[in-house]
């Protein structure tokens, strides 16, 4: 009962986030957006018809009322249909996110545990050649654009100027050999770019916690190092490891995801916004957007609860 | 001190050394001292003159990198702790000797109860079940006056006093009867009352547990209140040693008897203004070859500027590293 | 009114800085990404003063030349010289690295000094709002958003990252500014009654200076890495030409086994990045009052 208030609570706090996201996109890709008109007409159109079309898109209506519009179709999860396609929105996400999971997970989650696994390694090995090597490299994976890394192992991997094991392009999820030859490619530039700017965070974070006066006194008292490892600096390390993964997750699904869709032809969420994007369809991004507060607010909440897991400073208020 | 007895912990020619970007810093340079059993001894000086390190370096926790012992000995009843492999030294660690440190409020891990804290250490160290060790750490708890123990073991750090830390420290300390308990400036981060019972506390203690203690502190009158002997430490070398008496009574260095003349104390006449001792402590990297004390010195001669002195027995208790201590 | 803050203040820094400067000196990656660095601001200079790289646009030779002396990173698909092609973009990632680095970091400073000073109040409260909405727009689709918006407007893209990218910046001067703010010269300027705005601006962000120039370099990467990529993407850089562009070109020319002009953009580019990034560590440690 009291963690359901809490629930509530955090969730109502959220909302000026969600207002505040939803009114800018809302603003600058509505309000001050494309005008649809003279592509669903012409230029020859009469004063009339002009009317009547700006009038069934809304276009007349207040920015209040529409504005509320988008709020209504947000809390209803009911955004239209698609203006390029005509499909419904609803339709479309739930076709698509899921690709786009497929696609994205098994990269996340090696980018992330490999990085953690990395930074233990160097933070443990602190200053020594161990620690430089891994840091060099951190700085390389940091310094190559996503786009070279997608490329690249696109002609070592796939074409006949490379080992050409994997598929070019495009997404089949049939079977799982299927998935596993179309995954790979894409995961392995996601890995490989993301390994870097984590490996390093998380270093920073796990060598703060090595330094800790707690770590010094568990050593004082004889603890074994895999014990102070563990309970003092691990337990430790795990509130801000947390916060990142969890609050990478909304932009990753969104963001991450268009770049290797668009590029790999993959019908994720990623390509069918880069789509709308490059075709103006509004019904689409204005779920897009609005479905990306609702994982950022979703997020929050969650670490809130996780936190309380882990940190016992941390309690429901 | 019982000159018939062994020393508990005879410190050889000690020597500390860091290497840091701009060079290497020699925190300890080749200290000599002993501690014998059941006794309470002072370590003071001021911030920054090697108390810590000295104490770190008993443990084998200095730092490394960037730290390192150099050179020299720490032998604890005949066994050398330098030379010993890391396995042998953590029995040794909240065992035989204990330390706690000057700031109780980052000391504890903040994410475990006190309790299971304790209760690692005495598993460690003892051969106790986990649920005997929780009956002895609740033990331990009231011993050092923190009130209904078998609540407060449950409770997390953040939720108690630094006063009451500083406790918890003190019992997991001497939850494994150690001989030795080394206690770097405990009570320097608490207010005046606690640490008036803190102190207290220990020396109540001391005489329960038959433990020896290095009191590290920067406070000359907690060293009158509670130790039987001083050591008095300076940028790294030690300076004078005596009886509590003599060290008091008769301070030989012009460093000790600077730093006593700088302790405010109730004095017939009123004064405008304590005396202190001018000059600064040289940095660790570009020490004088001569006596450290030089430049600071009021009775300084050009033997001190050129040759180093080392630490005399004088008649008493006193030991002293000057060419002209004090009559 | 100046004696407790200008007698506290300049010691401070010039400590900070003249450390800084021995210990850079003395950091031999630093110095030789600093070279670097130094060396692609001489060609983007150069492109600027039309010394070199004139003929980008031009077509003078035919489809996919090798390398040649005369055209020294070969031809594209089209005809056009590769290199200066490669030069010509050096241009545009300065450009839009140094525009997007310098008004962000201003911009975040600002908004971060006035969120961290007034603290705990409603104006603090509106920042830290702002932020936290503007970290939650997926990137790709601000900058169209933007672009909508702007119609088409070159600077659309720039426009984007500085709303994006100072949301960091102003994070990290916001919490500098809280730690300042009670710090004893800022107090004494207060009990004195020196106004806020004075106090913000002479005594607390020059304090905040060497976060700024770690950021800045920290945001000029990131503003180059996001234009070769929205570029390639169609959403960056329309008229001129960028690595990025340079990139979506080849995609053609790969697949038929050409690869000058993805290796010449991807290489220099890498470059360019992995300079400033170490440059970024070193001035990182030459700054860091924690280390000796
Ligand atoms: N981790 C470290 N790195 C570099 N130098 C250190 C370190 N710890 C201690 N030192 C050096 O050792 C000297 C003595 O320090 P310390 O023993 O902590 O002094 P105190 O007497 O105040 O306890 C310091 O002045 C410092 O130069
Ligand atoms: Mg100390």
């Amino acid at each position: 009962m009291e963690t359901l208030q809490y629930i509530l609570r955090k969730l109502l706090t959220g909302i000026p986030l969600l207002l505040g996201v939803t009114f800018i996109s809302f603003l600058l890709m509505v309000y001050f957006g494309p005008d649809k008109t003279y592509e669903l007409l012409g230029k020859s159109a009469t004063p009339e018809q002009i009317e009547e079309v700006r009038h069934q898109l809304g276009y007349d209506r207040p920015f209040i009322a529409r504005y509320g519009q988008y709020l209504k179709e947000l809390a209803t999860m009911d955004f239209g249909h698609s203006d390029s396609t005509g499909e419904p929105v609803s339709g479309l996400l739930s076709r698509t996110i899921p690709i786009s999971l497929a696609l994205i997970t098994p990269g996340f989650v090696l980018g992330n545990l490999i990085a953690v696994l990395l930074a233990l390694v160097a933070a443990y090995h602190r200053s020594s050649w161990v620690d430089r090597f891994i840091m060099g490299f951190s700085v390389v994976g940091m310094s190559i654009s996503f786009l070279i890394a997608i490329i690249g192992f696109q002609i070592l991997l796939s074409s006949s100027y490379g080992l050409n094991m994997f598929p070019v392009r495009g997404w089949n999820m049939s079977t799982v050999g299927n998935y596993l030859s179309y995954v790979t490619v894409p995961t392995l530039a996601t890995v490989f770019v993301s390994l870097g700017y984590n490996t390093r965070f998380y270093r920073a974070v796990i060598v703060e916690e090595m330094t800790r006066d707690h770590v010094r006194t568990a050593r004082a008292f004889g603890i074994p190092p895999a014990r102070i490892f563990y309970k003092n600096i691990l337990k430790n390390s795990m509130i801000p490891i947390i916060t990142r993964v969890i609050f990478s997750i909304p932009l990753v699904v969104i963001s991450g995801s268009l770049l290797i869709e668009s590029y790999f032809g993959i019908p994720g969420v990623g390509k069918v916004t880069f789509d709308a994007i490059t075709t103006g369809d509004q019904p689409v991004l204005k779920a897009v957007v609005g479905l990306t507060a609702v994982l950022f607010v979703l997020a929050q909440l969650l670490t809130d609860i996780l936190y309380r897991a882990v940190d016992p400073r941390v309690t429901l208020k | 001190m019982n000159p018939d007895q062994a020393p508990l912990l005879r410190v050889r020619d000690l020597v500390v050394e860091f290497s840091t970007e701009v060079g290497v810093a020699r925190a300890i340079d080749g200290i000599s001292f002993d501690i014998y059993p059941n006794e309470t001894v002072g370590l003071v000086g001021e911030s920054g003159c090697g108390k810590t390190v000295t104490g770190l370096s008993i443990l084998g926790l200095i730092p490394s990198p960037p730290g390192k012992i150099v050179r020299g000995s720490i032998e604890l009843m005949g066994k050398d702790l330098t030379a010993i492999p890391e396995k042998e030294l953590r029995d040794i660690r909240g065992g035989d000797i204990s330390m706690i440190f000057q700031e109780p409020m980052t000391a504890l891990n903040p994410v475990f109860t006190i309790g299971n804290q304790m209760v690692d250490v005495l598993t460690q160290h003892r051969n106790l079940t986990r649920k005997q060790a929780h009956s002895v750490a609740i033990e331990m708890l009231d011993k050092v006056g923190i009130p209904a123990p078998g609540q407060r073991i449950l409770e997390y750090p953040h939720q108690l006093s630094g006063g009451m830390r500083q406790r918890v420290m003190i019992a997991m300390a001497l939850s494994c009867g150690p001989k030795l308990l080394v206690a770097d400036e405990p009570t320097t981060a608490l207010d005046v009352t606690t640490q008036a019972q803190v102190l207290e506390q220990i020396r109540l203690l001391q005489d329960e547990f038959q433990m020896a203690v290095i009191l590290v502190t920067h406070d000359l009158g907690v060293v009158a209140e509670t130790c039987d002997r001083g050591i008095v430490m300076y940028c790294g070398s030690i300076v004078e040693s005596a009886g509590i008496e003599d060290l008091f009574n008769h301070p030989c260095h012009p460093y000790t008897e600077g730093l006593l003349q700088s302790i405010p104390r109730l004095r017939e006449k009123p004064v405008d203004r304590l005396p202190i001792i001018p000059g600064r402590v040289p940095d660790l990297f570009h020490l004088p070859s001569g006596c450290r004390f030089a430049d600071r010195c009021s009775k300084v001669t050009d033997r001190c500027r050129q040759e180093a002195p080392v630490l005399q027995q004088l008649t008493g208790s006193t030991a002293v590293s000057c060419f002209n201590p004090v009559a | 009114m100046n004696a407790p803050a200008a007698s506290a203040l300049p010691a401070r820094r010039e400590g900070l800085w003249s450390k800084a400067l021995h210990k850079f000196s003395r950091d031999r990656a630093g110095l030789i990404s600093l070279v670097i660095v130094l060396l692609y601001t001489i060609v983007a200079l150069g492109v600027w003063a039309g010394l070199w790289a004139t003929e980008w646009a031009d077509v003078t030779g035919t489809k996919w030349m090798p390398v040649s002396s005369e055209y020294w990173f070969g031809t594209n698909l089209i005809g056009q010289d590769i290199f200066q092609r490669t030069l010509y973009s050096t241009r545009t990632a300065f450009e839009v690295g140094l525009v997007v680095a310098v008004l962000a970091t201003a911009v975040g400073a600002l908004l971060g000094a006035v969120a961290g000073f007034f603290s705990g109040s409603w104006i603090d409260e509106i920042a830290l709002w702002l932020m936290g909405v503007l970290d939650s727009i997926p990137f790709y689709l601000f900058v169209a958003a933007i672009a909508f918006a702007l119609q088409d407007n070159p600077y659309a893209m720039h426009v984007a990252m500085i709303s994006t990218f100072w949301t960091t910046v102003a994070r990290l001067v916001r919490g500098e500014v809280i730690k300042l703010k009670s710090l004893e010269y800022v107090e004494a300027a207060h009990a004195i009654g020196v106004p806020e705005i004075t106090i913000i601006f002479r005594h607390i962000l020059p304090n905040t200076f060497h976060i700024l120039l770690v950021q800045g370099t920290i945001t000029f990467v990131a503003a180059i890495k996001s234009e070769v990529i929205l570029s390639f993407l169609g959403l960056g850089v329309k008229d001129g030409m960028s690595w990025g562009l340079m990139i979506a070109e080849s995609t053609l020319e790969v697949m038929a086994g050409f690869f000058n002009n993805f290796l010449a953009a991807s290489v220099f580019l890498f470059v360019l990045v992995m300079a400033f990034n170490m440059f970024s560590d070193a001035l990182q440690d030459a700054l860091d009052p924690k280390k000796v």
